[in-house]
């Protein structure tokens, strides 16, 4: 007999941890099926003398450098950004740097603000109780009352330290009159819930094996299991099968050895990334009732794919900071070039993150700002940059463009022979006056900060982290993919938790939004659990 | 995935020529020491192939590649064009064997990522010294948005 759940959540990342686990404690059927395994620490590479080895082949951000089997190449060929992402139990969390930023209310206003885009249809007030309930479950470490934003809870622990380059950096922004504050990082400073704390190894974007960085490996997934969700590892969903009624029925996946299946559901949930989701959605094409992709009578499916550009501004002391050396995550951040200001030739602006900035071989082999040097002159660039520096990493909002965006490609494939996802993007020449505008304004804060000398590395291809828009919440189904309960306006089973649901980007790090609003997706589900339609 | 692996055989690789060229690429200057100085790549290159096999044909490539005899760093330069991946192989290679030497280390003042300690609540210290008062003196910096 075939056997029936509640729930099926198709991604164990970071908004399918957070349903899951919500869910499952308040009664609820739940079955997630996740393509990666659950990650294990021991095999991370951050204290071993191979890291910065590692970080550029097994331990990649990019699936496509990676290529382990459970990750799917991604076609970004037309791409001024390359996609990154992990494909594991906690997702991309477990390669993000953890920096836990909110929204902003004016993120949701773009529209009514700046005269650009689209707004949100919901708010800021809307997100703050899931915003509060997701920093607790995390367990956030930060330092309340930034005058960036709107007065809200303090977080579970202190902010992590400062360093030695943030306290210059934070000295600079004083001479200037200029923002800054300890930013809030998803990285313990001190024990919670069984975790450890940060030991400032510098090492998080390549797992942290501590465990003190959130993943919901191990914030969400050990709870959800213990209130009885099923998490099925190694398992490829293939596509979202449908009734005569156009509801989903579940979905088709394949185990690691190719066996086909099918997991029933009442309702399902995606939570496979805004690449992921997109090529599910599009995989789930049915001649008969959407033909052009499940859930896409409005044709945007895949469309408005945003990734945030990034540039990073690097400045150099004279003396050691032990700049290999914190969390990365960020010490400080800065909003001062955050909001619009219509005299600097754009609207919207960037937030700034100050990290570390790696070990020899980075400086040697730069994966951001700086030049390979050979020769007599290598050691004169070590002496004088090594362990003497500090990056800021500078996010700026992209604003929804639907000629960015995913669709199959027609020869490449997964593992499985399914049809891999292709990503056409452009950075937009809105974007570009905006970074140059931050890049000469972090390059202004670094001098400041006495740096001696400064380097920009702008606009980086190796940067695709944040995936966010091919699936855009909104009232009008004509107009959008779901409604702000994330439940597609064309089939009334099917959520999407990701970020795939953000109608625009903001300028900050989107972890966290994505954690609050697949807990208020959740939320709401339960609260209407009555009145949901499912299959017969 | 990488794990910690076995050094892997390099008996492919003419190890005294590799030697040669990585002198040319980091030689001794500014008061360190040469590649060969260190003995680095005798030292370090199985371990660096065990955790990186991705590497080792096209470091073979490089090192058949290029005569030592007439390397230079416009040679050098000249590889990225001609063959990127052995480029890549050769520049990642030398230097992880460089960096991976103690006396290197040492002299660059690099102890690894190591683990550390510290107080989380000596923040209250710059708090209570008044570094973050200038930005809360200057108010709010959100914009009020309707609805």
């Amino acid at each position: 007999m075939t056997y029936r759940a509640d729930v099926l959540i198709i991604g164990a990342g970071a908004s399918g941890g957070v349903a899951a686990r919500h869910l499952a404690e308040h009664g609820f059927d739940v079955v997630c099926l996740e393509q990666g395994d659950w990650p294990d620490r021991s095999a991370f590479p951050g204290a071993r003398p191979d890291w910065e080895l590692a970080i550029r082949k097994d331990w990649a951000m990019s699936p496509n450098v990676r290529s382990r089997p459970e990750d799917y190449p991604v076609v970004h060929d037309d791409s001024d950004i390359e996609p990154l992402m992990y494909n594991a139990v906690g997702g991309s969390m477990i390669i993000y740097a953890g920096t836990w930023p909110r929204m902003l209310p004016s993120d949701f206003r773009v529209r009514t603000m700046d005269g650009v885009a689209d707004d949100w249809p919901i708010a800021y007030s809307d997100l703050v109780p899931y915003y509060n309930a997701i920093d607790q479950q995390i367990g956030v470490s930060g330092l309340a009352g930034d005058p960036a934003y709107p007065p809200h809870d303090d977080y579970p622990l202190p902010p992590l330290p400062l360093g030695a380059a943030g306290r210059r950096v934070a000295e600079g922004h004083n001479r200037l009159g200029w923002h800054w504050w300890p930013e809030p990082n998803a990285i313990l400073s001190a024990p919670y819930d069984g975790r450890r704390p940060c030991v400032q190894r510098g090492v998080c974007t390549s797992g942290c094996a501590e465990g003190a960085k959130a993943s919901t490996d191990l914030t969400h997934w050990p709870k959800a299991t213990a209130a009885g969700a099923r998490l099925i590892t190694g398992a490829r969903v293939s596509r979202i099968t449908m009734d005569p009624r156009g509801l989903a029925t579940g979905a088709v996946w394949l185990d690691r050895s190719g066996v086909e299946h099918h997991q029933e559901a009442d309702v399902v949930i995606l939570a496979a990334n805004a690449i992921g989701t997109a090529r599910l959605l599009l995989l789930s094409a049915d001649d008969r009732h959407c033909p052009d992709g499940l859930a896409n009578s409005s044709g945007l499916v895949g469309r408005r794919l945003m990734m945030h550009p990034f540039s990073v501004v690097t400045g150099w002391w004279d003396d050691q900071v032990e700049g290999w050396q914190g969390h990365f995550g960020a010490s400080i951040t800065s909003y001062q070039f955050y909001e619009t200001d219509p005299d600097r030739g754009f609207v919207r602006g960037a937030k700034w993150a100050l990290s570390p900035v790696g070990g020899p071989l980075n400086h040697i082999l730069p994966m951001r700002a700086g030049n390979e040097v050979w020769g007599p002159d290598h050691h004169e660039l070590m002496g004088r940059t090594f362990g003497r520096g500090a990056s800021w990493a500078i996010f700026g909002e992209d604003l929804p463009e639907e000629s960015n965006r995913v669709d199959l490609d027609p020869e490449r494939t997964d593992s499985h022979g399914i049809p891999a996802p292709r990503v056409s993007y452009r950075i937009s020449d809105h974007s570009r006056r905006l970074m140059a505008f931050q890049e000469a304004r972090a390059e202004e804060s670094l001098r400041a900060s006495r740096c001696r000398e400064t380097a920009v590395a702008s606009m980086i291809p190796y940067s695709g982290w944040h995936l966010m828009g091919t699936a855009r919440m909104g009232n009008d189904s004509a107009s959008s993919v779901v409604n702000t309960r994330q439940q597609a306006h064309d089939v009334p089973n099917l959520y999407i938790a990701d970020a795939s649901v953000f109608v625009t980007s903001s300028g900050v790090n989107p972890t966290c939004t994505i954690t609050a609003l697949a807990l208020r997706t959740a939320d709401l589900l339960v609260q209407h659990r009555s009145e949901q339609k499912v299959p017969a | 995935m990488t794990t910690p692996t076995s050094p892997a055989p390099t008996a492919d690789i003419d190890i005294h020529r590799l030697t040669a060229l990585a002198d040319v690429m980091l030689p001794a200057a500014h008061g360190m020491p040469a590649v060969s100085d260190v003995k680095a790549v005798e030292s370090y290159l199985p371990q660096v192939l065990g955790w990186r096999k991705d590497l080792h044909q096209p470091l073979v490539r490089a090192v058949d590649a290029l005569d030592p005899s007439l390397f230079t760093i416009d040679r050098l330069s000249a590889l990225h064009e001609e063959d990127e991946d052995a480029y890549v192989a050769l520049t990642t290679a030398v230097a992880a064997c460089y960096y991976l030497s103690p006396v290197v280390r040492e002299l660059i003042g690099y102890p690894g990522q190591a683990a550390k300690t510290y107080d989380p609540f000596a923040y209250t210290e710059w708090v209570a010294e008044g570094l973050l008062d200038p930005v809360v003196d200057r108010g709010p910096i959100w914009r009020e948005v309707p609805g």
